[in-house]
C-alpha cells in the first residue's frame, strides 16, 4: 500500500517485475509444496496400480494369511485373505481417491450452482433453499440406501450418494458468501455496465465466493471418504473383493488385537490422503488470492 | 434542445408485509416519494440532504438499478423505465455510476486494468489491444501511471481507487454519470483532488452529473444547479447561486446552517433545527418538513405544498417561502467561515494543478 500510495510522487520504474503465477506462489510455501508432492504420488500411484502391483487384486495365499509387515517379499503384510497389502493399498486407493473427488466435485459443483442461482435470482431462493432442507434432512446413508435398492451396491452408488448428501452443504455456504458478495457496490457498477447475468456470476460474484467454497471443499473430502468407508462397512458400495480402503480398514477390524497392521495401515493412507488435500486446498486459496499477493 | 434527463413523479415504496403464509401488506417505506427535476447537457445538478432522505435511492432509480414504483424516467427522450432488457443494455453504455465507498466498488480479483477495460468489452467496443490503449489514455487521464493496471485494488489508496472507479465509468464515454457521494469516503486533502479531476473531465468531455452529496462545500464547488430532498421528496431547486445567497426554504436554510462553525460568539444565530427525521414508514401529513420547520403553521399541518416556481429556475415546496424572515447575517454568501475556507482550499489546489 505504502508503495502504490507514494508511486505518484516518486517515479517508480515503469517495468515492474513480473509478478509470480499462481503455481509458483503456491510452491513457495513449503507446506504446501510438500502436500501437492504428496498428493501427486498418491494419484500418480492410483493411476498406475495395476504396473506398481506386486501381484493381482485378488490374488490370495491363505498360507501368507496376516502375515507382519517387514516379512521379506511382503514389506506391508499380509491381510485375513492372504492379499499382499501393497496391491491392496494401491488398488484401494483408486476406489477411494475416485470416490472422493467424484463426489466433491459432482456434489460441489451442482451445490455452488444452486447456492449462486438462489443469491442472484432472490425470487428463487425460497424454493431453492427449501429443497436444500430436504435433502439435508436426510443422512448421506439413507440415500446410499435408496441408491443401492435402485442400482445396486458398488463404488458409483457411493458416489452419487454422498454427492446428494454434498449438494445441499455446498449450497448453503456458497449461497451465504454470495449474499454477501451480492451487496457489495461493485455487483452493481457491473449491473451498471449492462452485462449479461452469466458474466456477473462468472467474473465477479463466483470468484469473490472462493475462499469458503475451497475450505469447505477441503474438509468435505475427508468426509466424503470417511462416509464412503461407512457405506462401504454396510455392504452398500466397494463389494467384497474389491479394495477400498475404507472397507480394508473395516474388514482388518476382525484382527485388529493380533494383526493390527491390516486395519491401521488403510487408515494412515487415508489419514494422509486427507491431510494433503486439506493443506493443498487451504494454499490454493490463498494463492488464488490477489489480496495476498506480494 | 432537450433536456439529458427528465424525471418526473419518481417513486420507490418499498412494502412492509406481516404474517408468514397469508402475508398482507401493512404499510410502505416511501424511500422516494414522487421526485421531478431535470438535468441538461453538460450540467451538474447536486442532489443534497440528510441521510436516509432518498438521495442514494434516487440515484438508483435514474440508472434503473431498482425498479422504481411510479413515475418515469427520459433519458435523452427515451423512457428509461419502459425498457426491455436489450434496450436497458445498449442505454446503460450512455450512463454510468461512480459509487461512494471506493474500497467496495472495485472488484478485488480483477487487476485495475481488467475493470477498466469491463465495460468496453460489455458493450462490445474496440478489441483487446485498442481497449488496452485505451485503459492506458484513461489512467493517464486520471492521473495514474500505465504500470497501474497490472495492479489489483488493494494495492491503492482510496483517492486513487475513486479516480479508477471515475476511469471505469468514463471507459465507454457515457452522457450521464451519477456520482453517489463520490468523495465523502475521502479525506479533505484528497477530496479537493478528486472533484477537481470531475471538474476538469465535466469541461474536456462535456459530461452531465448528477452529484450526490451532503458537503455543502464540495456542492458549492460542484454544482451548477442544487436540489434538496427532504424524506423523499424535493424541498427545493435552484441554482446554486441563488440557493446559496436567497435559500427559499426553511429546510435550506437549516442544512445551509447546520455546517458547524468554531466561533461560539456566532453561535446561535441559527437556531438548530430540533428533533429527527420521522419515519418514511409514516411520512407526515402536510409538508413532510412541518415537524421540524420553525416556521409551520395550520396550513403546513393539512396541505401539502407542491413545488412551485418562484423565481426563474428557482422552485421552493413550502406555502410561505415569500413570508419568511431574512436569512441571517452570520453566513457569508450562505457558507459558513470553515466551510468558505475549505472552498478556497479547493480552488487553491485547483490552481495549483494548471
Amino acid at each position: 500500500m505504502a508503495e502504490a500510495s507514494t508511486a505518484v510522487a516518486t517515479p517508480v520504474a515503469p517495468s515492474m517485475p513480473k509478478r509470480p503465477g499462481t503455481l509458483k506462489r503456491l510452491l513457495r510455501e513449503p507446506i504446501a509444496a510438500i502436500a501437492l508432492l504428496v498428493v501427486v504420488i498418491l494419484v500418480l500411484a492410483a493411476l498406475l496400480a495395476p504396473w506398481l502391483s506386486p501381484t493381482g487384486p485378488y490374488d490370495n495365499d491363505l498360507s501368507v494369511s496376516l502375515t507382519v509387515p517387514g516379512t521379506p517379499g511382503m514389506m506391508l503384510g499380509a491381510d485375513g485373505q492372504g492379499r499382499n497389502m501393497i496391491t491392496r493399498l494401491l488398488y484401494g486407493l483408486r476406489s477411494t481417491l475416485l470416490m472422493g473427488v467424484a463426489s466433491v466435485l459432482l456434489g460441489g459443483t451442482v451445490g455452488a450452482l444452486v447456492g449462486f442461482a438462489a443469491a442472484f435470482y432472490r425470487r428463487v431462493d425460497g424454493l431453492l433453499m427449501r429443497i436444500m432442507d430436504m435433502l439435508l434432512s436426510f443422512p448421506a446413508i439413507l440415500f446410499g440406501l435408496a441408491i443401492a435398492a435402485i442400482m445396486g451396491p458398488g463404488i458409483f452408488t457411493i458416489i452419487l450418494a454422498l454427492s446428494i448428501a454434498t449438494v445441499p452443504l455446498m449450497a448453503r455456504i456458497v449461497r451465504g458468501s454470495a449474499l454477501v458478495v451480492m451487496r457489495q457496490d461493485y455487483i452493481e457498477a457491473a449491473r451498471a455496465t449492462g452485462m449479461s447475468d452469466a458474466r456477473l456470476i462468472m467474473r465477479h460474484l463466483a470468484p469473490n465466493c472462493l475462499s469458503p467454497l475451497f475450505v469447505f471443499a477441503t474438509l468435505r473430502f475427508g468426509q466424503v471418504i470417511l462416509l464412503g468407508s461407512a457405506l462401504s462397512f454396510l455392504g452398500l458400495g466397494a463389494q467384497a473383493p474389491t479394495a477400498e480402503l475404507g472397507a480394508m480398514a473395516s474388514e482388518g477390524r476382525d484382527f485388529l488385537f493380533f494383526a493390527p497392521h491390516i486395519a491401521v495401515i488403510p487408515c494412515l493412507v487415508i489419514f494422509t490422503i486427507v491431510l494433503a488435500f486439506n493443506l493443498l486446498g487451504d494454499a490454493l486459496r490463498d494463492a488464488l488470492d490477489p489480496r495476498l499477493r506480494v | 434542445m432537450s433536456a439529458l434527463l427528465e424525471v418526473s413523479g419518481l417513486a420507490k415504496h418499498y412494502p412492509v408485509k406481516k404474517g408468514i403464509i397469508l402475508q398482507k401488506q401493512v404499510g410502505a417505506v416511501r424511500a422516494v416519494d414522487g421526485v421531478s427535476f431535470t438535468l441538461q447537457r453538460g450540467e451538474t445538478l447536486a442532489l443534497v440532504g440528510e441521510s436516509g432522505c432518498g438521495k442514494s435511492t434516487t440515484a438508483r432509480l435514474v440508472l434503473r438499478l431498482i425498479e422504481p414504483s411510479a413515475g418515469t424516467v427520459r433519458f435523452d427522450g427515451q423512457d428509461v423505465t419502459r425498457l426491455d432488457d436489450g434496450g436497458m443494455r445498449s442505454l446503460r453504455r450512455r450512463m454510468q455510476i461512480v459509487f461512494q465507498d471506493p474500497y467496495a466498488s472495485l472488484n478485488p480479483r480483477l487487476t485495475v486494468g481488467d475493470a477498466i477495460a469491463e465495460p468496453m468489452a460489455v458493450h462490445g467496443i474496440g478489441n483487446d489491444a485498442s481497449r488496452r490503449a485505451k485503459v492506458q489514455e484513461l489512467l493517464a487521464l486520471v492521473g495514474l501511471r500505465p504500470f497501474h493496471a497490472e495492479r489489483y485494488p488493494h494495492e491503492f489508496s482510496g483517492g486513487q481507487r475513486q479516480r479508477i472507479g471515475i476511469a471505469r465509468a468514463l471507459a465507454v464515454e457515457p452522457d450521464l454519470v451519477v456520482c453517489d457521494e463520490p468523495v465523502s469516503a475521502l479525506d479533505v486533502s484528497i477530496q479537493a483532488q478528486v472533484v477537481n479531476l470531475m471538474k476538469d473531465l465535466q469541461a474536456r468531455l462535456g459530461l452531465s452529473y448528477l452529484f450526490i452529496a451532503h458537503d455543502l462545500a464540495v456542492v458549492k464547488h460542484m454544482a451548477d444547479r442544487i436540489a434538496v430532498m427532504y424524506l423523499g421528496a424535493m424541498m427545493e431547486v435552484g441554482t446554486k447561486a441563488e440557493l446559496f445567497a436567497r435559500p427559499r426554504h426553511p429546510y435550506t436554510r437549516a442544512l445551509l446552517s447546520a455546517i458547524p462553525h468554531p466561533d461560539p460568539s456566532l453561535r446561535g444565530s441559527v437556531t438548530p433545527l430540533g428533533g429527527d427525521v420521522p419515519s418514511p414508514l409514516a411520512v407526515p401529513p402536510g409538508c413532510r418538513f412541518h415537524t421540524r420547520c420553525p416556521f409551520a403553521q395550520e396550513r403546513c399541518r393539512s396541505e401539502a405544498p407542491e413545488l412551485r416556481e418562484i423565481a426563474p429556475g428557482q422552485q421552493v415546496a413550502c406555502h410561505f417561502s415569500e413570508s419568511l424572515p431574512e436569512v441571517a447575517s452570520a453566513q457569508v454568501g450562505g457558507l459558513s467561515a470553515v466551510a468558505a475556507r475549505r472552498l478556497a482550499l479547493y480552488d487553491a489546489a485547483r490552481r495549483k494543478a494548471a
